[in-house]
């Protein structure tokens, strides 16, 4: 059915447009904002608008932040020169939940699959080349490929390892500890834990 | 394994038949079309989540019913006391449960309640084009070696991939990225010569029961074989190595067509398992005979190969089999049946004069089943 009001029918629409979120589950969230007071609605809107105005790309990791560089990027208390490269800023969540790992990140924004139309051009490899060149601030060590074990991962993983050997870094891979095909993001601490203190080279 | 009862409800012909079986040979008789063929079917739909006949589910839904729902009530040694059922909803979508409970990966599934089955349209696998034999290859192992599944599995995905990386630079006049192809062919010879090499092995193993099974045939032939052949039959051995070294080899040799074809010309995808009796090769030379006692023979081996691998008897499922076999293979395989060497059977036939010739009904652990119009019965003496 439709509303008579306007202004809820726009929102159930754009609510509808979120992923995972359905025409049905549009209007129970209409109807819950319908309920929140004008104070919750209005640091919920600024919220939303805060997202697309303040939060920025990472010139150097390519994650998502505030400020550039970001907090990691920054930081002296960690270890500059050794980089976990991961297929989505999620995944740091994961990696940063063990509490083990003292690096950096470098975010690729996805991985190859000619069949979703992405190759090597549309991730974020050409500034994970730049953090290995002359001009860079820090001296990189090791490169450690911490993509999603399915077909795709692998694959992406055995591409970068190919570009980046010739720079003299050291690249390995997290221990194939996860279960095939498993979700990085979605692994406990203690076998991605594991998964880092095990890699090794390809 | 042994199938102790089956519940079909909208299933083909069946509205709703309940039966039980008795451990060795179970006779399903009745006229074309009653529906024997159906419960067969039924069976392997609960222990590999899919027919033999087709592979889509909507053919089997009974015409006009909502649903279609099997019960199985299984025993064995890899899973004691087990009720399997599969809803099918065309809405929803195809359910499998053990127990009551629901399974998440039917690959989990498949290879607990192993099956072999015989069907008359079988004899593509022995006349066939090549895709009829790698899939023969391919349901054994993929039920006695989860390790395949999962190679064949991400080859096929690799496989998906890497035609599109080719068709795409087809279609824009260009060769495709250098390293990005580069990156695919590992993956493609990393899977692909796991696949082969899991195969390859398997055809030398399974060459004894082959041999077995024509003996038990009292085939005129004395030497069936099976052998691999294909992309990369340049390999000096069947270790993964060797067959990775000779896989590159072809995959390179073959860079100019793959380009002008825009698709992957090498590997396990394209291979053959070459058929012979004798030194002749089956599907150029091989006689109508021949053909219908190797397709039997090869369903025998597969029993005993999973038998052997699995430590546990598979059911064997046997449809209008006694018209494929002359009198004397027919005698032949009725007796086998009721040896040691064979759990339960599930057979059908139209009529009974060969098989009650052969198979005692009267007590014991054989039962006959008439199948009338979509409904069970067990006939009197
Ligand atoms: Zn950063």
């Amino acid at each position: 059915m439709r509303y008579s009001s306007e202004s809820i029918e726009s929102l159930v629409e754009q609510f509808s447009r979120l992923p995972t979120i359905g025409r049905k589950s549009a209007q129970r969230l209409v109807a819950h904002v319908l309920k929140m007071t004008k104070e919750d609605v209005e640091r919920f809107a600024k919220a939303l608008l805060a997202v697309k105005e303040r939060v920025k790309r990472c010139s150097i990791c390519q994650n998502v932040t505030d400020d550039v560089p970001c907090a990691l990027c920054r930081s002296d208390k960690r270890d500059q020169g050794l980089v976990c490269v991961v297929a989505e800023s999620n995944d740091i969540l994961a990696l940063e939940r063990t509490g083990e790992y003292v690096g950096v990140y470098h975010v690729l924004g996805g991985v190859i699959s000619p069949l979703d139309g992405i190759g090597p051009d549309d991730l974020r490899i050409r500034e994970l080349i730049q953090r290995l060149g002359p001009d860079a601030k820090h001296v990189i060590r090791e490169v450690i490929l911490a993509v999603n074990p399915t077909v795709e991962g692998d694959t992406t993983a055995f591409y970068l390892a190919q570009l980046l050997t010739p720079f003299g870094v050291q690249v390995t891979r997290l221990a194939r500890g996860l279960p095939v095909g498993s979700d990085l993001s979605f692994s406990d601490e203690a076998t991605l834990t594991r998964a880092l203190a095990g890699r090794g080279p390809l | 394994m042994i199938v102790h009862s089956l519940r079909l409800r909208h299933f083909r012909a069946h509205n709703d038949s309940r039966m039980t079986f008795a451990p060795k040979v179970n006779v399903l008789h009745g006229q074309n079309g009653a529906g024997k063929t159906n419960i067969l079917e039924a069976i392997h739909y609960l222990c590999l989540s899919k027919s033999f006949l087709t592979t889509q589910d909507r053919l089997v839904l009974r015409v006009g019913a909502p649903f279609f729902e099997l019960t199985g009530a299984f025993g064995g040694q890899r899973r004691s006391a087990v009720e399997v059922r599969l809803h099918f909803d065309p809405k929803k979508g195809k359910h499998l449960f053990t127990n009551g409970a629901p399974i998440e990966r039917v690959a989990d599934h498949v290879g607990m309640l192993p099956v072999v089955s015989f069907e008359p349209g079988d004899i593509t696998i022995t006349a066939g084009m090549p895709g009829e034999r790698r899939r023969f290859v391919n349901n054994i192992l993929c039920q006695a070696k989860p390790a395949y599944l999962e190679a064949l599995t991400r080859y096929r995905r690799v496989l998906r991939q890497r035609n599109r990386l080719l068709m795409m630079a087809k279609r824009q006049g260009a060769a495709p990225d250098k390293a990005t192809l580069a990156s695919w062919d590992d993956a493609l010879v990393q899977h692909g010569s796991r696949v082969i090499g899991i195969r390859a092995q398997f055809l030398t193993d399974f060459a004894s029961f082959l041999h077995d099974a024509y003996r038990h045939l009292a085939a005129m032939e004395k030497n069936p074989a099976m052998s691999y052949s294909g992309s990369v039959s340049a390999a000096r051995s069947w270790k993964v190595g060797a067959i990775e070294q000779a896989f590159r080899k072809q995959l390179a040799a073959a860079v100019k067509r793959e380009h002008a074809r825009g698709q992957t010309l090498v590997g396990p995808h394209r291979d053959e398992v070459k058929l012979t009796v004798d030194g002749l090769e089956l599907r150029r030379y091989g006689s109508q005979g021949q053909h219908r006692t190797f397709g039997i023979a090869i369903k025998l081996a597969q029993y005993f190969y999973l038998n052997d691998r699995l430590g546990e008897p598979p059911v064997l499922l046997l449809d209008d089999v006694c018209d494929s076999l002359d009198s004397r293979r027919a005698e032949a395989l009725l007796l086998l049946l009721q040896s040691d060497l064979v759990g339960q059977s599930l057979i059908t036939a139209a009529g009974l004069e060969t098989i009650r010739r052969f198979v005692p009904f009267e007590a014991g652990p054989n039962q006959r089943l008439r199948v009338h119009a979509g409904a069970v019965s067990v006939p009197d003496a």
